[in-house]
């Protein structure tokens, strides 16, 4: 199927709950839904571009020393997004500052480019680098409204329980984090599990 | 031999073009970056100082390694911005921005730059704690309440409040000590 690389990246491999790749901005970012919105929409950025990249020259690169090349097409991508992040959305940047330099070493990203970009054409690697990117945006956009619904009360900064309910602030500490993510990820091998059945 | 050289010249070419585009993004957004950081400063200025019109980022003076903003209205000195830090904080040094009035009390503070524990040392951000430092003088206790000064720790986080206090102590000391008994800059002004 022509879309088959899109729907399997952004459900069937996806990277946060499947291949539990890339956990350390899943974990370290998520601390509100918009956090894990904007990490993650750089990162499909930045996934797409170097998917697209790394296979327009698959096959003028030497596979001896394909690794430091595509290390260094994904730094320049995100070099490029962190500039123009600070540049035209300086707020958010602020906040995700720190984390966008981490994208380069996001496994999921050169994950793709060494078991997907590097074997298939342009076009499929392109969609590859969407739906994973997706995948991984669903992801952090799940455990962000989580932990912040429960840890500050609130989704997309809008107060959703009232002055009364008092947040259970461990969630948006880091070991809310892996609670998190340990739980959602037990929700879905349950009821995968199940169906099977 | 063909294969060999291809190992040198192809990640060659490709970090050339690399850095091509790299240079290419960084000076087309050099300018809209520094803007923004303006920007930011001046909206943090104008909330700190005092009642002004001039434009203090534009009239800052250099005194020991620090720049002093300097606020006017209609020409006639009214109050000092200055930038403080505490590497006291929880995580990573904290940034704040103290505006002063003339009298030698403060006027207003405000976060630049901090690292603290969302939902815990992160309320150093909130209105009402930026608010409780305004009128304070150099005569004043300015420390949290646990360490017997009269600013409100929260509860869970005293670091946090510890360390902004620090930071604006060390302001009002330096602006009371040293700029306002300077006067090249507190005397006629320009």
């Amino acid at each position: 199927m022509r879309f088959s690389p899109f729907i399997d990246g952004l459900w069937k491999n996806n990277g946060v709950f499947k291949q539990v790749l890339g956990t350390c901005p899943t974990l370290a970012v998520t601390t509100s839904v918009k956090n894990g919105l904007g990490m993650g929409l750089a990162t499909t950025f930045v996934l797409i571009c170097s998917n697209a990249v790394i296979s327009m020259i698959k096959n003028i690169v030497p596979s001896k020393v394909r690794i430091p090349v595509f290390i260094v097409i994904i730094a320049s991508f995100v070099t490029i997004v962190d500039l123009i992040m600070n540049a035209y959305l300086h707020d958010l940047h602020k906040v995700l500052g720190l984390f966008i330099p981490l994208i380069v070493v996001n496994c999921i990203i050169l994950g793709r480019a060494e078991s997907f970009a590097s074997k298939n054409s342009v076009f499929s690697s392109i969609l590859d680098g969407f739906g994973i990117g997706l995948g991984f945006t669903l992801a952090l956009t799940i455990l962000g409204s989580l932990r912040e619904i429960l840890g500050n009360g609130s989704i997309i900064g809008i107060n959703i329980f009232g002055g009364s309910y008092s947040p259970a602030i461990v969630m948006i500490l880091p070991p809310g984090a892996f609670i998190g993510l340990g739980f959602i990820m037990f929700m879905i091998a349950y009821f995968e599990k199940r169906k099977k059945n | 031999m063909k294969n060999n050289l291809n190992l040198i010249y192809i990640p060659a070419i490709v970090s050339a073009i690399a850095a091509f585009l790299l240079a290419f993004t960084f000076s087309s957004t050099k300018e809209k970056i520094e803007e923004a950081y303006r920007q930011e400063m001046l909206k943090a200025l104008n909330i700190v100082l005092p009642k002004h019109n001039n434009k203090p980022d534009q009239e800052k003076v250099e005194l020991e390694g620090k720049e002093v903003y300097i606020a006017k209205e209609d020409g006639s000195l009214v109050g000092f911005a200055i930038k403080s830090k505490s590497s006291k904080g929880y995580s990573g040094d904290i940034d704040i921005l103290v505006g002063i009035d003339k009298s030698g009390k403060v006027s207003g503070v405000e976060i630049l730059k901090h690292a603290e524990t969302p939902g815990l040392g992160s309320k150093i951000e909130t209105d009402s704690f930026k608010n409780s430092f305004k009128g304070l003088g150099k005569s004043d206790k300015i420390m949290v309440k646990k360490d017997g000064g009269i600013i409100d720790q929260f509860s869970g986080a005293t670091i946090s409040p510890r360390a902004v206090c620090e930071a604006v102590t060390e302001a009002v000391r330096f602006i009371n000590d040293k700029v306002i008994t300077n006067s090249k800059i507190s005397g006629g002004g320009k």
